[in-house]
């Protein structure tokens, strides 16, 4: 599948239209994977506040994450891998396995949607 | 016989006291350090984790596409946790693997002194 780079130039605006259109399909596609912040942020305070912060920025052990404001895809991959122990943590093993696929989804929403203090920019 | 072996015993259980008091208390003191991480060293050893960690809206697409998350601010214990369970196999994700694989503590505490907070 080598191509030439030329080719990949050439390539470019093509991608871009499909990436706009995934994009806009993305977004037709959200009302089935409907997420719930306000739900989120009740699941929040039950369960997530008591060690990562009532602002999910100011965890109770430095070993713990702060996330707020971190993407909410890589939020809700974690809380799964969690949950089905592909990632191995004996206390988030315990936390996640009791929640629903859609806690997890409103889970990772709402803290998506608060302003954190981590980024990707230095 | 029995009295000089016990004496000779005793003789080298004195000698070694003080060096296993030594050992002990100089272990955490390697540990502190090895906590202690040198930003400066981190950000030489980061050419790895820019080009996906410091592009915003970057993803990863194997083996399952989301945003590659966001580690600058995080605390540095996080960062050296989370490398250390990459490492350890504790966190699976094959390119983070493979690069925690190559980190020595001391890589891991550079670099978590350079991407994180105290």
């Amino acid at each position: 599948m080598n191509m030439p780079a030329s080719k990949l130039l050439r390539m470019k605006p093509r991608s871009v239209a499909c990436g706009a259109m995934l994009a806009a399909l993305s977004v037709l596609a959200l009302p089935a994977q409907a997420q719930d912040i306000e739900a989120g942020r009740q699941k929040a305070e039950e369960v997530c506040a008591a060690c990562h912060g009532k602002d999910g920025n100011t965890p109770i052990d430095p070993t713990y994450p702060k996330i707020a404001g971190q993407y909410q895809d890589y939020l809700e991959h974690s809380l799964l891998d969690y949950k089905h122990d592909r990632r191995k943590n004996p206390i988030m093993g315990a936390q996640a396995k009791p929640l629903t696929r859609a806690d997890i989804r409103n889970l990772a929403a709402y803290y998506a949607s608060l302003t954190g203090e981590i980024s990707n920019r230095r | 016989m029995i009295n000089k072996s016990l004496i000779a015993a005793g003789f080298a259980a004195a000698m070694l006291l003080p060096c296993l008091a030594v050992a002990q208390g100089a272990a955490p003191a390697q540990e502190q350090q090895a906590a202690q991480g040198d930003a400066e060293a981190g950000r030489n050893k980061s050419a790895t984790c820019i080009g996906c960690h410091e592009i915003p809206g970057y993803k990863s697409s194997f083996p399952s596409v989301y945003y590659v998350p966001r580690i600058i601010g995080q605390s540095a214990r996080y960062i050296e946790s989370a490398l250390k369970a990459y490492r350890k196999g504790d966190r699976n994700h094959p390119t983070m693997t493979a690069i925690a694989a190559g980190l020595s503590d001391r890589d891991i505490a550079d670099l978590a002194a350079y991407y994180g907070t105290e």
